[in-house]
C-alpha cells in the first residue's frame, strides 16, 4: 500500500469523488442494489434469519427434548445457558482442541492449496483436467471409503504410514489411539479432504491476474518468486481472503473426522465444539445446545474479523491496482 | 425475545393445555402413571401410518399385506426411514406436530420421547405377560408403558470353541479362559469395548450381574455408587489391567482377528453371526456362543426396537390393532422368517425355526435373564457419562471407587428426567 | 497469466512495446516442468487412493471388504452389490428427485446469490454495510441449531414433503453471495464506468458486460452448490415423510446402515452411484473455471 495513498471514506463513486449520501446518484444505486438485493433477501429472511432467530430465543431459555411439542412453556433464563457452557470441562476441552485444529489447520490448507493451483495453473502444460479433477476427489467421495483408507494408513502394525517411517527407523505410534497423535491424524485428514475444494477457488481466482502487470514486472528484471509474491498475491486477495474465511468457518465447525474416526477420542482428546454440541442436541438440551452453537458463532465471529482485517482489501482507490506501476522506484506493487 | 415467557404463563400455559410433563419450576409431572384409553372392538379402518428404520421399514409394506387381508377397510402405509438421523427425524416431527401414526423407536430413545407427551399409552388390549420382561421393562417410563417391544437382541459371549473345551460359567471362569487363550498362541484372550460410544452396552450387564441397580424403584433418582457397581468396575478393569483385553483395538480389526485367532472371545449380540459367516464361512465351524457368565446372578443387556403410537395418530384404534397384530406369536415367528429379528413375545421362540438352531437358541436363553437400562428421558446422556468414564477407568487406569463416584455426581448432576 | 492450456499464446501487444517473449512463449504462461509432474502427480496419488479404493470395493464381496489390512484390487469381483442396489432402490425416483433438487437449489443461487453479491461488490448503497455483515454473519453460524426451527417453520407453511420444502431453504445461501462478492471485487471499475456512461441499464451491465467476466466464478458457485445439494442428506430426511420425497443419499442410508451393523457392499456400491453425476457436472464446468478473463479491454 502506497503510503501517499490518502485514506478515503468508503462513501465515493468509482472516480474518488465523495458521494453525497443524500445525492441523486446515491439514491438512485441504492434503489438498483436493493431491487437486485430483493430476491435474495426475500428468501433470506424467511428461511434463514427467521429460524436463527427462534433458535437465539431457544439459547435463552431452558427447551429440553420433553418440550417440544410445547416450546412455550419454558422458562426464560437469560444468559444461564452460555454461562454453563463456559464452566463446562468438557466444553472447555473441546474449545482447546478445536483451537489447536484451526490455528494449525488453517494455514497448512490454505498454503498447500494455494500452491498446488499456483503449480497447476503455471507449471504444468498436459493433462491439466486430469489433475484438477483428480484434486477434487477427496471432495466428493463418501466419508465411509475415506475413513477405511485413512484408517488403514494409520494402523499401527500394517498401516502405510508407519511402514514408511520404519524405514528410516522410526517406530510409529498408534496414531488413532494416542492422545498426543490423534489430534494431528485429524489435521492431516481434513487437510486432505479440503483441499480439493480450494484449489478450484484458487483457479478461478488465478485466471484474474493481469498478464501485462506480469511481462511489465518481468522487463524490470523481477523473477518468477517476486513476480508471485508482488503481482499474483495482491491480485489473489479477495480470493484468498474467500479461501481462508471459508476454511477457517468449516474448521472452526469440524465435526466429520472426529465423528467418523475417533468419536471423540481417546479420552477427548479430538473432540470438537461441534461435535460436543451435536452430543447435546442428540440428548435433547436444546436451549444448552443452541447456547454452545452461538459461543462456536462468536469464535467464527473473531477468527473472520482476524481473516478480513489481514486479507481484506485495503481503503485504497482499487483503480491503482490496474494501472501499471512505475517499477523503477524499486517497490512493486504496492 | 418473542418467546420470552414469564413462569406465571408457563403455569397458566400447562393448566391450560393439560398436559404433563411441561412448563417447570414444581416438580414434573411426567412421572405420575397415566391412563391408557381403550380401544374400540371390531376390525380396523382408516389409514395409518408407519416409520420404520432400515430393513423392517423395507419389509414390512409387504408384510402387512396379511393384516390388510383381514381388515378390508385399512390401509397401511410405510415408510422406511434411514438409521442414521433417525431420531433427529422424530424428534423434529414431534417438534413440529409431524408425527405418523406408528413409529419404530429404539428402545434406548422410550424415554426422551415419552416425556414428551407425544407417545400414547398402551392400552388393555395388549398382553404385557407375552412378552420377555426386560423387553417389556423398556416401554415403562415412569410407571406407564408406551408402545410395544416388536423385536429384541441381546449380548452373548462369542468364543472360538477349537481353543477351550467349554465356556465359562462365572466370573473368574471368564478370567481363567481368556487366559487359558493367550497361553494357547491368541494375542488377546477376550475383546470388550474400552470406552467411547456404545461401551456400556457391553459393561452393564457385569454391573447387573453384581447386582447393581441404577435408578430407585420410581426411577427419580440415581443409585449408581454402591459396591456392587464398584465391584463390576473393579472386575471389568482388570481384564485390561491383566492384558486379557486390548484397549486399542483398531477399528475393524476384531471379525477378522476373531475368526484368525489372534482374539479369542468377544461380546456382542445377533448380527455378528452373519457378519463372521460372511467373512469366513467355513471358520464358524470354530465358532461357539454362550450366555454371559454370570456375577452373583446371571444378566445381560436387551435392547432391539419398540413400537410407538402417537397421541396425535388419525386413525389410532386402527394403529393399535396393527399393533397388536404384529405382537402375535404367529407374526412374530413369520417376521423372523421375513428378516431375522428376534421375536420379543417368549412364545415364538418355542417355534421349530428359531429353537432348533443352535447359536438362536443360545440368545434365547439369554433373553430370560436380560435386562434393559432405566427408560429416563436422560438415559441417553447418562449412557455418555458412563463411556467416558469407561475410558478413565481403562486406559488411565483410575480408581473404581472414585470413577463410581464420578459417574454418580455426573449422573446426578444431570437428573433422571421424571 | 496467460489462459490457454496448450499452446503459448500471441500475447496482446501494448502500445508502444513489442509483445514479450521469452524461448518462444509469454511471461506467466503456464511452463511444463517435470518437477512439477512428479509434484502433483505424488500429490494426487495420496490424494486419490480412497475414491480408487472405494470404486474397487464396490465390486467386493463383504466378507473381502471388511479384511484387515484392506485389499485394493478385488479377489472375487462381484456385482452383487450394484445389483441388489437397484433391484432393492427405486433408483429413477430417488435420482430424479436428487436431480430436480440439486438443479433448483444450483440455479437459484446462482442468480439470486451473483445479483447481490455484485452489489455487494461494486455499488455504494444505503445500508451496504449491514446487509453484509448480516449476510456473512449467519454463514458464520453452525447449521444444526436452526434445523428444528427451520423444520417448524417449513411445516407451518405446509411444505412438508414437498420439493418446495426441499429446495426453498437453501435457494438463498449466504456462501454464494460472499463467493461471487469476492469475484466481482476483482472486475475493473472501468468496464462497468463505461457501460454506464454508454447509457445501459444497471441489469443490462449486470448481465451483458459483468457476468461474461465471472465465468470461473459461477462456475465455481455451480459445481459447490450442486455438490452440497447433492450430498445434502440430514434436511432431505427430516423433510420428506414418504419415500417418493427421498433423495439419493437418504434412500442409500436406508438400504445400508443398520441399528448395529453397516452392510458395506451397499454402503459402497451406492456411493460410487452417488459420485457418477458429481462428476459429470464437475467435469462439465471445470473448462470455465481457467477461462480466460480479457482484461485487455481496459488499455
Amino acid at each position: 500500500m502506497s503510503a501517499d495513498t490518502a485514506v478515503r471514506s468508503v462513501s465515493t463513486d468509482r472516480t474518488g469523488t465523495p458521494l453525497k449520501t443524500r445525492s441523486p446518484l446515491y439514491r438512485r444505486r441504492t434503489r438498483a442494489a436493493w431491487g437486485f438485493a430483493l430476491p435474495f433477501m426475500l428468501l433470506f429472511m424467511t428461511f434463514t434469519a427467521g429460524p436463527v432467530l427462534m433458535s437465539l430465543a431457544m439459547a435463552v431459555t431452558d427447551l429440553r427434548s420433553r418440550d417440544l411439542r410445547n416450546p412455550l412453556g419454558v422458562n426464560f433464563i437469560g444468559f444461564d445457558n452460555f454461562v454453563a457452557v463456559l464452566q463446562d470441562p468438557l466444553f472447555r476441552k473441546a474449545a482447546a482442541n478445536t483451537l489447536y485444529f484451526v490455528l494449525v489447520g488453517v494455514p497448512l490448507t490454505l498454503g498447500l492449496a494455494l500452491g498446488i493451483a499456483v503449480v497447476l495453473n503455471a507449471g504444468i502444460t498436459r493433462l491439466k483436467t486430469f489433475f484438477r479433477v483428480g484434486y477434487y476427489m477427496p471432495v466428493v467421495t463418501s466419508i465411509v471409503a475415506v475413513a477405511v483408507v485413512w484408517r488403514f494408513l494409520l494402523h499401527p502394525d500394517t498401516g502405510l504410514i508407519n511402514e514408511v517411517l520404519g524405514w528410516v527407523g522410526i517406530d510409529g505410534p498408534n496414531w488413532l489411539a494416542s492422545t498426543t497423535w490423534a489430534m494431528p491424524s485429524m489435521i492431516a485428514m481434513a487437510t486432505w479432504r479440503s483441499i480439493g475444494t480450494l484449489i478450484i477457488i484458487f483457479l478461478a481466482g488465478l485466471q484474474g491476474v493481469d498478464a501485462s502487470q506480469h511481462e511489465a514486472a518481468a522487463l524490470d528484471g523481477a523473477g518468477a518468486w517476486q513476480r508471485f509474491r508482488f503481482i499474483t498475491i495482491p491480485s489473489m486477495r479477495p480470493t484468498l481472503l474467500f479461501g481462508a474465511v471459508i476454511t477457517g468457518i468449516g474448521y472452526v465447525q469440524f465435526f466429520e473426522e472426529p465423528f467418523v474416526m475417533t468419536q471423540g477420542g481417546p479420552l477427548n482428546s479430538t473432540l470438537s465444539v461441534a461435535f460436543h454440541t451435536y452430543n447435546q442436541f442428540g440428548f435433547g438440551n436444546y436451549g444448552y445446545a443452541a447456547a454452545m452453537s452461538y459461543v462456536l458463532f462468536l469464535a467464527v465471529v473473531v477468527l473472520t474479523l482476524v481473516q478480513f482485517r489481514v486479507l481484506g482489501e485495503r481503503d485504497t482507490p482499487r483503480r491503482h491496482r490496474w494501472r501499471r506501476t512505475p517499477v523503477a522506484r524499486k517497490e512493486i506493487g504496492r | 425475545m418473542n418467546r420470552t415467557v414469564r413462569a406465571g404463563s408457563a403455569v397458566i400455559a400447562v393448566a391450560v393445555l393439560g398436559l404433563a410433563g411441561c412448563g417447570r419450576g414444581d416438580a414434573g409431572t411426567a412421572g405420575e402413571p397415566q391412563e391408557a384409553e381403550e380401544v374400540a372392538e371390531g376390525a380396523a379402518s382408516g389409514a395409518v401410518e408407519v416409520w420404520a428404520m432400515g430393513t423392517e421399514g423395507e419389509a414390512l409394506g409387504a408384510f402387512a399385506e396379511d393384516f390388510v387381508a383381514e381388515n378390508p377397510d385399512v390401509e397401511i402405509n410405510v415408510t422406511a426411514v434411514p438409521w442414521d438421523a433417525a431420531h433427529d427425524k422424530i424428534a423434529t416431527a414431534i417438534a413440529a406436530g409431524q408425527t405418523p401414526d406408528v413409529s419404530m423407536i429404539g428402545t434406548t430413545w422410550m424415554g426422551e420421547f415419552a416425556a414428551t407427551g407425544a407417545l400414547d399409552p398402551t392400552p388393555d388390549l395388549i398382553d404385557s405377560s407375552a412378552f420377555f420382561e426386560g423387553a417389556w421393562g423398556s416401554t415403562d417410563v415412569g410407571g406407564t408403558n408406551y408402545g410395544v417391544p416388536w423385536y429384541v437382541e441381546t449380548r452373548v459371549l462369542y468364543y472360538r470353541s477349537d481353543m477351550i473345551d467349554q465356556a465359562p460359567t462365572d466370573w473368574a471362569g471368564l478370567t481363567a479362559m481368556a487366559q487359558e487363550m493367550q497361553a494357547g498362541g491368541a494375542e488377546w484372550g477376550i475383546s470388550l469395548q474400552p470406552g467411547q460410544t456404545g461401551a456400556w452396552q457391553t459393561f452393564m450387564p457385569f454391573a447387573w450381574q453384581a447386582g447393581a441397580q441404577i435408578v430407585t424403584e420410581d426411577g427419580t433418582e440415581f443409585t449408581i455408587d454402591s459396591p456392587e457397581f464398584v465391584e463390576a468396575l473393579t472386575f471389568y478393569q482388570s481384564l485390561f489391567d491383566d492384558g486379557l483385553s486390548p484397549t486399542a483395538l483398531p477399528q475393524g480389526s476384531l471379525e477378522p482377528g476373531f475368526m484368525d485367532g489372534s482374539i479369542g472371545s468377544f461380546v456382542s449380540g445377533p448380527w455378528h453371526v452373519g457378519i463372521l459367516d460372511e467373512l469366513d464361512s467355513a471358520g464358524m465351524a470354530n465358532v461357539a456362543l454362550a450366555p454371559l457368565p454370570a456375577g452373583a446372578e446371571q444378566a445381560s443387556f436387551i435392547g432391539g426396537a419398540n413400537l410407538a403410537v402417537f397421541k396425535d395418530a388419525e386413525s389410532r384404534d386402527a394403529a393399535w390393532k396393527f399393533v397388536d397384530w404384529l405382537s402375535q406369536p404367529e407374526t412374530q415367528v413369520a417376521w423372523y422368517a421375513a428378516v431375522n429379528d428376534l421375536p420379543s413375545v417368549a412364545s415364538a421362540w418355542d417355534d421349530p425355526s428359531i429353537a432348533d438352531d443352535a447359536f438362536l437358541s443360545v440368545f434365547g436363553e439369554q433373553l430370560d435373564t436380560a435386562l434393559a437400562p432405566p427408560s429416563i428421558p436422560t438415559w441417553e446422556e447418562v449412557a455418555s457419562v458412563i463411556d467416558t468414564e469407561l475410558e478413565r477407568l481403562t486406559k488411565s487406569g483410575a480408581d473404581p471407587q472414585e470413577v463410581s463416584t464420578s459417574i454418580q455426581e455426573q449422573a446426578a448432576a444431570i437428573g433422571t428426567g421424571l | 497469466m496467460s489462459t490457454t492450456t496448450k499452446d503459448a499464446p500471441t500475447p496482446t501487444a501494448t502500445a508502444g512495446r513489442p509483445a514479450l517473449r521469452r524461448q518462444g512463449r509469454a511471461i506467466g504462461a503456464p511452463r511444463a516442468h517435470p518437477l512439477a509432474y512428479a509434484v502433483l502427480g505424488l500429490g494426487l496419488v495420496v490424494v486419490m487412493s480412497p475414491f480408487i479404493w472405494m470404486a474397487l470395493s464396490s465390486v467386493k464381496g463383504e466378507g473381502e471388504i471388511r479384511r484387515v489390512p484392506p485389499t485394493w484390487w478385488p479377489q472375487e469381483p462381484t456385482l452383487d452389490n450394484f445389483t441388489e442396489l437397484f433391484a432393492r432402490l427405486d433408483f429413477p425416483q430417488f435420482f430424479t428427485n436428487s436431480t430436480v433438487v440439486a438443479i433448483a437449489v444450483t440455479l437459484g443461487n446462482l442468480l439470486f446469490s451473483s445479483l447481490l453479491g455484485y452489489v455487494l461488490a461494486k455499488f455504494e448503497f444505503a445500508g451496504k454495510k449491514v446487509l453484509f455483515r448480516l449476510v456473512l454473519g449467519t454463514l458464520m453460524i453452525p447449521g444444526m441449531v436452526t434445523l428444528v426451527p427451520l423444520f417448524v417453520l417449513v411445516a407451518n407453511m405446509g411444505l412438508v414433503n414437498t420439493y418446495a420444502g426441499l429446495i426453498l431453504p437453501f435457494l438463498a445461501a449466504p456462501f454464494g453471495v460472499f463467493l461471487m462478492r469476492q469475484f466481482f471485487l476483482g472486475i475493473p471499475d472501468e468496464l462497468i464506468d463505461a457501460a454506464r456512461v454508454d447509457g445501459a441499464s444497471e441489469l443490462r451491465i449486470f448481465a451483458q458486460v459483468v457476468v461474461p467476466l465471472a465465468k470461473p466464478a459461477f462456475a465455481t458457485l455451480a459445481i459447490l452448490t450442486f455438490l452440497g445439494s447433492w450430498n445434502n442428506f440430514l434436511w432431505p430426511l427430516v423433510v420428506a415423510t414418504t419415500e417418493d420425497k427421498y433423495t439419493l443419499p437418504v434412500a442409500l442410508a436406508l438400504y445400508s446402515t443398520g441399528q448395529n451393523q453397516t452392510d458395506y457392499g451397499l454402503l459402497l456400491a451406492g456411493a460410487v452411484v452417488v459420485v457418477v453425476p458429481v462428476l459429470v457436472v464437475f467435469l462439465l464446468l471445470q473448462r470455465y473455471f481457467v477461462q480466460g478473463v480479457a482484461m485487455t479491454g481496459i488499455k
